[in-house]
C-alpha cells in the first residue's frame, strides 16, 4: 500500500511537473522523476512478493534496461535542449512557436 | 516500529520531497538538486529491497551521469545576470485534475494486487543478473547497446548539425 501511493504519487507528481512547468530543462527533469518512479515501482512489485519476483535475475535486468533507456532518453533530451537554446536563445516552451527546422 | 518500516519511511520521505522541489522549485540549481536526493531515495530503495547492484548502476549512471549532464545543460543553458528566478510554473487545475485523476486510477486498480509491504526481498544478485541478460534476455541486452550507439551517433547529428 505505501510502496503503491509513494511511487504512483511521485509518478502523478512528475506528470503534474510535466504539464506545468515551462522550461525545456525543468520538463525533462519532472520526466526523469516520472521514470524513476516506475523503475521504483517495478523493483518493489517483485520485492514485495508479486509473482514478478519469481523470475530470478530477470527483475534486475529489466531495471537496468529501464536506467539504460532513461540515460539514452536524457542525452538526447538535453541535446535537443542545447540545439533548441543555440538557435532559439531560448529554452521557454510557450517562446517556441516554430515547427519548421 | 522495526527498523526496517524506519527506513522504509526515511527514503519515501526523501524521495517524494525530492519530487517536490523538482516539480516545484523556481531555481534551477534547487531544482537539479532536488532531483539528486530523488535520485539518491531511489537508489537507496534498491538497496533497501536487496537489489544491491542495481542500487549501485543507479547511483553511476543517474547520479553520476544524468544529473551531471542536466547540471552541465543548465550552466550552457540558463544565464540570468539580474538574479532573478528562472523556472516558471503555471499551476493549472485541468494538469492537477489528470495528475490527481492518474493517481487514483492506478492505486485503486492495482490496490488489491500489491500486498501490504510483505517485504521479501530480492534474492538475486549480479550472477543471476548475469545469466538473466545472457540467457533469456540476450535479445535485450543486445538492442541495449544497438540503441545506446544509436543515442551516441544522433547526439553528435542533433549538436554538430548547427555549426555546419
Amino acid at each position: 500500500m505505501s510502496l503503491l501511493v509513494i511511487t504512483v504519487g511521485l509518478f502523478s507528481l512528475g506528470l503534474y511537473g510535466v504539464l506545468t512547468r515551462r522550461d525545456l530543462v525543468a520538463i525533462l527533469a519532472s520526466i526523469e522523476v516520472m521514470l524513476g518512479s516506475a523503475t521504483l515501482l517495478l523493483v518493489g512489485l517483485a520485492a514485495v512478493g508479486t509473482p514478478m519476483g519469481s523470475h530470478e535475475g530477470a527483475v534486475e535486468a529489466t531495471g537496468v534496461m529501464v536506467i539504460v533507456l532513461a540515460a539514452a532518453e536524457a542525452a538526447v533530451g538535453l541535446a535537443l535542449v542545447i540545439s533548441v537554446a543555440r538557435r532559439f536563445k531560448t529554452t521557454r516552451v510557450d517562446e517556441l512557436t516554430e515547427v519548421k527546422g | 516500529m522495526t527498523l526496517e518500516s524506519v527506513v522504509f519511511a526515511i527514503l519515501g520521505v526523501v524521495a517524494v520531497s525530492g519530487g517536490v522541489v523538482t516539480v516545484f522549485a523556481r531555481d534551477v540549481s534547487r531544482m537539479a538538486m532536488g532531483l539528486g536526493a530523488f535520485l539518491v531515495a531511489v537508489a537507496g530503495f534498491f538497496v533497501y529491497w536487496g537489489a544491491t547492484f542495481l542500487g549501485v548502476v543507479q547511483l553511476f549512471v543517474y547520479i553520476g551521469g544524468v544529473l551531471v549532464l542536466m547540471i552541465f545543460a543548465i550552466m550552457l543553458v540558463h544565464r540570468s545576470p539580474d538574479g532573478s528566478p528562472l523556472l516558471e510554473t503555471r499551476h493549472d487545475v485541468a494538469a492537477l485534475a489528470v495528475a490527481g485523476g492518474l493517481f487514483f486510477l492506478v492505486v485503486a486498480s492495482l490496490l488489491d494486487v500489491v500486498p501490504d509491504s510483505v517485504d521479501q526481498g530480492i534474492a538475486s544478485g549480479p550472477a543471476e543478473l548475469n545469466e538473466a541478460f545472457l540467457g533469456p534476455m540476450l535479445t535485450h541486452f543486445e538492442m541495449g547497446g544497438v540503441l545506446l550507439l544509436a543515442v551516441l551517433v544522433a547526439v553528435v547529428v542533433i549538436l554538430g548539425g548547427d555549426e555546419r
